[in-house]
């Protein structure tokens, strides 16, 4: 099992009261699932998203990923076990505008304190991958959404992840572009790497082996 | 309109504002004192009608003195001969110092500061505006005498002083008691001047002789260089008899009396002078305080501008003309400007008293103009600077959509950011070096040994009492030591007799000479001065012909041509006294002490002999005590002197701070140039700390990619610090050669100096280095453990 949630809890204290983003979520994740989260505007997805991807704490429950308890970890353990494990792709991309798509692509590696011969070799493999070599130069404000979307993709595949958790992908692109990075979902999960992707749309969601509905942070089936 | 969007964005970060109304306060506070502090150097003197005619004369010749150039004239009686034939002369007036300390009036001893027998002509040139008495008639008479307005109050209390009898009692420095009558009492001199007489006696026409200093009135138009040179001539055929030779051709000298508190520093001066090297000193640190304050705020404005960027083009795509942005910004400035001006003046007058506290300075009095002068021009520059950046680098290139797109991302300069910081460290190794120096002469001088205390100058008949003295106070516990010596500690000794060395190469008698110092035998004791070879004085030696002994220093031993000090001890030694009646006994050198200073350490230790006289030439005692019993040893000394001399008012100082007053301007310049180093950092740091902020803000979203990304928080610490470290470090070899350049000049100044070495440069940039990386990381750590899900969802 990759990751399992227990009556996971999250909340705000909002003027005294304590507003639930999240209540109750179980959910257990096998390897090499491909799992859409729905629901509307405002019910948790990110927030659900983002306790998986441990980049936001919760306040009640238990939360296993490979067997180690999440919630009893150090954030710098923590760190490190999604430095290791996740790769992260944001509706907005979240590329950063002062480095080249290069840049971009590299910059996990550096964080894993990878050697730059070896960075080298992998963000090649990743610009030939997704074919944008000739646009390894350039700037993400000189690329349209889809590419800039691309490179967000690539750049959360460049650590070899098993767990690619994904914000609303497809949220900026146009119906062409946010089918090319579906089939490109599709195409990484069939080699063995689990997907969780939070989506609004019913034909991405198609796309997923599995779909969870939310609604006010509770978990609907 | 636009006043109000201003007020409204400079509320809204106050912060940011705070920190550049602060800087530029803090700027101009110390910009202002330090002009006035300047102004005041330069108005030395000034407030004399006819300053500017008005000059010293000294004079220098290798026949007297060897050529040492001193502020007074060894032959003052011949002053009315030497300017009969130069007819630009127009006056002059000679003031001889008044040795002793005390004067008598109805069989009670006051004690005067700085008193002076002068010619009538005094008030002539030194128009010291006078209370009592008219400035035509007060020296009519000879035996007059003009007292200061506090020496009268202090004699006098409120009874008139006019007609009453004041005398020079009979002493060391006068053979028979002198009566004056009292004509005139004057105002106390002003703080800015070379001279403070508290009491000016006119013994009649033509009394003078001696060592005097000497001044000038000189024709309107007259050429000072020609009357120098003039001067020069009749001084040599005055002074070498038959043939003017290199050796006894003499050198008049003038100076204008507003120069000499700033440029001259010769020996026996009436009170330490200043120099232009201190002015050089504030006017740079000044200057750089005045760029530090402008690249700050130019800094700030432009890191700022990035967040009104859209308000500004909007208004712009609105249909505002061009200048709305120009007129925009320099209201903004202005209102900064207006803030911190209403700051400056609120501090200015608890400032000022302070300053009035420590050192008598009133700097705001009288100076209104000059103060709204300085605070306007400042204020110009200040929004000069502020605009500038911002105009040029923000709104002149992008188009109207770019400036819309583009998110805003503060803008940092470097070059101004590096300035600040080179700056910054340039004055703190000013401050690290001259402290050092400070401190390093105060040690080194003779008296910087705590815990001994100095009765400078005391009356003859306290001299022929010494023995008794001496050993009244060796009695009591506390008291270690006491001596008796030829001058005050930290005044300059240049006396100098010939000498008789044995086994030296014979010369011609009296030919050559050598510094000499009377001392009482326990003077190594009191000082605490090493030997390096011999011993000290016997207690019981007396002075009598083959038995003299006399101790020399180490210089004094390189110039009698030995190096090696054990060598020397037992060698006949002898010197020939100029005064008529006076002989030194014959006898050995006994001892060689390591080199001590006697005066400032502007001056190099001379050669120099000591040797023990008793009863005379010992008028000023010096007593030193054990550290923990001050109290008592001071108690001690008060009950022993008016046990033994009831009528005469006791007198002692410190000599610690006999040497501190020696050093007052270092000791001054140090406090000053510390404060504005002080200030400057402060202004850097307050200044670092809001680019930061800026930056940090403007990163946050990539802060957050970052660690989505897996970078840990050092590593964003890092990322946020590594631009400013690379810019402190370049600021920091920018410093280096400016400061080692500055530092250096300054310290040419002295005589005996500390070596510059790497440690003043490392620790001084080290210092700058840590804070701003601490104001940094402040930032930066908020920054860096902020939840990247928040920072993300900003969009
Ligand atoms: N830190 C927070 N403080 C307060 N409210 C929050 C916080 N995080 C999320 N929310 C609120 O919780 C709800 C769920 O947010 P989110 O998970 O982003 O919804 P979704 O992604 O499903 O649109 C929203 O109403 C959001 O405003
Ligand atoms: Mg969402």
């Amino acid at each position: 099992m990759l990751l399992q949630l227990h009556n996971i809890f999250k909340w705000v204290q909002q003027g005294g009261q304590r507003v639930f983003l999240l209540k109750d979520i179980n959910l257990q994740v096998e390897e090499g699932e491909f799992i859409s989260i729905m629901g509307p505007s405002g019910s948790g997805k990110s927030t659900l998203l983002n306790v998986i991807g441990m980049l936001d704490g919760f306040d009640e429950g238990e939360y296993n990923f490979f067997d180690e308890p999440v919630h009893r970890l150090k954030e710098k353990h923590r760190t490190n076990l999604y430095k290791q494990y996740i790769g992260f792709v944001f509706q907005a991309y979240h590329l950063i505008d002062e480095l080249t798509v290069y840049e971009n692509l590299e910059m996990p590696l550096l964080y894993k304190k990878l050697k730059s011969s070896e960075r080298k070799a992998m963000v090649a493999d990743m610009l030939d991958r997704f074919n944008i070599v000739g646009k390894k130069d350039l700037f993400p404000s000189q690329l349209s959404g889809g590419q800039q979307q691309l490179v967000g993709v690539a750049r959360a595949l460049i650590s070899k992840p098993k767990l690619i958790l994904a914000d609303e992908p497809t949220g900026n692109l146009n119906s062409q572009q946010g089918i090319e990075i579906m089939e490109l979902f599709k195409e990484l999960n069939e080699e063995g790497v689990t997907i969780i992707q939070v989506t609004h749309s019913e034909n991405n969601a198609k796309y997923g082996k599995r779909i969870i509905k939310l609604l006010d942070g509770r978990k609907l089936n | 309109m636009l006043l109000k969007y201003a007020l409204r964005n400079i509320k809204k970060r106050p912060v940011l504002n705070g920190i550049k109304i602060v800087g530029i306060s803090l700027g101009l506070c110390g910009i202002l004192f330090i002009a006035l502090f300047i102004k005041n150097e330069l108005s030395y003197d000034k407030q004399f009608l006819k300053a500017e005619n008005s000059y010293r004369l000294t004079a220098t010749s290798r026949a007297f003195l060897e050529n040492n150039h001193f502020a007074r004239f060894f032959a003052a009686q011949d002053l009315p001969v030497l300017t009969a034939s130069i007819p630009e002369v127009e006056k002059f007036v000679r003031l001889a110092p008044i040795r002793g300390k005390l004067i008598k009036h109805e069989e009670q001893f006051y004690n005067i500061q700085q008193g002076f027998s002068v010619d009538a002509t005094f008030f002539e040139l030194f128009d010291i505006p006078l209370l009592q008495g008219n400035v035509k008639t007060v020296f009519q008479n000879a035996n007059s005498v003009v007292v200061s307005k506090s020496l009268a109050n202090n004699i006098f209390g409120s009874t008139n002083p006019i007609g009453k009898i004041i005398s020079l009692p009979q002493g060391h420095f006068n053979s028979t008691k002198e009566d004056f009558q009292i004509s005139g009492v004057m105002q106390d001199s002003k703080q800015e001047s070379h001279l403070h007489p508290d009491i000016l006696f006119m013994p009649g026409k033509d009394k003078i002789k001696g060592w005097a200093y000497q001044y000038l009135l000189l024709k309107e138009n007259a050429n000072p260089e020609l009357v120098e040179s003039k001067l020069s001539l009749a001084l040599t055929n005055i002074f070498a008899d038959d043939i003017a030779t290199d050796k006894n051709v003499v050198n008049a000298h003038l100076m204008n009396i507003s120069a000499i508190h700033l440029q001259s520093d010769l020996f026996r001066e009436i009170e330490p002078n200043s120099t232009m090297t201190n002015i050089w000193v504030l006017v740079i640190a000044a200057l750089i305080l005045l760029l530090i304050a402008l690249s700050n705020f130019a800094s700030l404005n432009l890191g700022m501008a990035g967040y009104l960027s859209t308000f500004l083009t909007l208004n712009q795509i609105l249909g505002s003309s061009k200048r709305f942005i120009s007129s925009y910004f320099l209201i903004e400035n202005t209102l900064i400007v207006l803030f911190s001006i209403t700051i400056t003046l609120l501090l200015m007058n608890p400032l000022n008293a302070l300053f009035y506290e420590s050192y008598q300075l009133n700097l705001l009095e009288n100076n209104e103009l000059f103060i709204v002068l300085i605070i306007a021009a400042v204020a110009l520059l200040m929004i000069v600077a502020g605009l500038q950046p911002v105009l040029k680098q923000r709104f002149e290139k992008a188009s109207l959509q770019k400036r819309l797109q583009k998110d805003s991302k503060t803008q940092v300069h470097k070059a101004l950011l590096i300035t600040q910081f080179s700056l910054a460290i340039v004055l703190l190794v000013m401050v690290v070096v001259i402290s050092e120096q400070t401190n390093f002469a105060m040690d080194k001088a003779l008296g910087a040994k705590e815990n001994i205390v100095c009765l400078p100058l005391v009356h003859s008949e306290i001299q022929k009492d010494f023995s008794l003295f001496k050993s009244e106070l060796l009695k009591e516990s506390s008291i270690t030591s006491v001596s008796a010596m030829m001058d005050t500690p930290g005044s300059e000794t240049h006396d100098m007799f010939s000498y008789v060395l044995q086994d030296a190469p014979e010369t011609e008698p009296g030919s050559n000479a050598i510094g000499v110092f009377a001392a009482d035998y326990s003077f190594a004791e009191v000082f605490g001065l090493s030997f390096l070879g011999g011993k000290n004085f016997t207690h019981s030696n007396i002075d009598e012909p083959g038995n003299g002994e006399y101790l020399i220093n180490e210089s004094a031993l390189h110039q009698l041509g030995y190096q090696n000090p054990q060598a020397i001890i037992n060698k006949q030694f002898s010197l020939l006294s100029p005064v008529p009646g006076v002989t030194l006994p014959e006898g050995k050198i006994i001892g060689v002490v390591k080199d001590f200073h006697l005066s400032g350490l502007q001056n190099k230790v001379e050669p120099l002999v000591l040797f023990k006289r008793e009863n005379s030439w010992l008028n000023s005692i010096v007593i030193s005590y054990s550290a923990t019993s001050k109290r008592e040893a001071l108690l001690s000394l008060n009950t022993i002197w008016s046990d033994l001399f009831p009528e005469y008012p006791i007198d002692y100082v410190e000599v610690n701070s006999i040497y501190k007053n020696v050093y007052k301007t270092e000791l001054l310049q140090k406090r000053l140039i510390l404060l504005f180093a002080l200030i400057s950092i402060f202004v850097c740091t307050m200044g670092v700390l809001g680019l930061a902020l800026m930056i940090t803000q403007s990163r946050y979203k990539e802060i957050g990619i970052r660690k989505v990304n897996g970078a840990s928080r050092t590593e964003i610490l890092t990322l946020l610090n590594r631009d400013f470290i690379k810019w402190l470090l370049v600021s920091f070899i920018v410093a280096v050669p400016l400061a080692y350049f500055a530092v250096n000049e300054w310290l040419e100044g002295f005589a005996y100096k500390i070596t510059i070495s790497p440690w003043m440069f490392l620790f001084s940039g080290a210092l700058v280095i840590l804070i701003t990386l601490l104001a940094v990381s402040w930032q930066s750590y908020r920054a860096a453990i902020q939840n990247p899900v928040k920072s993300l969802r900003r969009e």
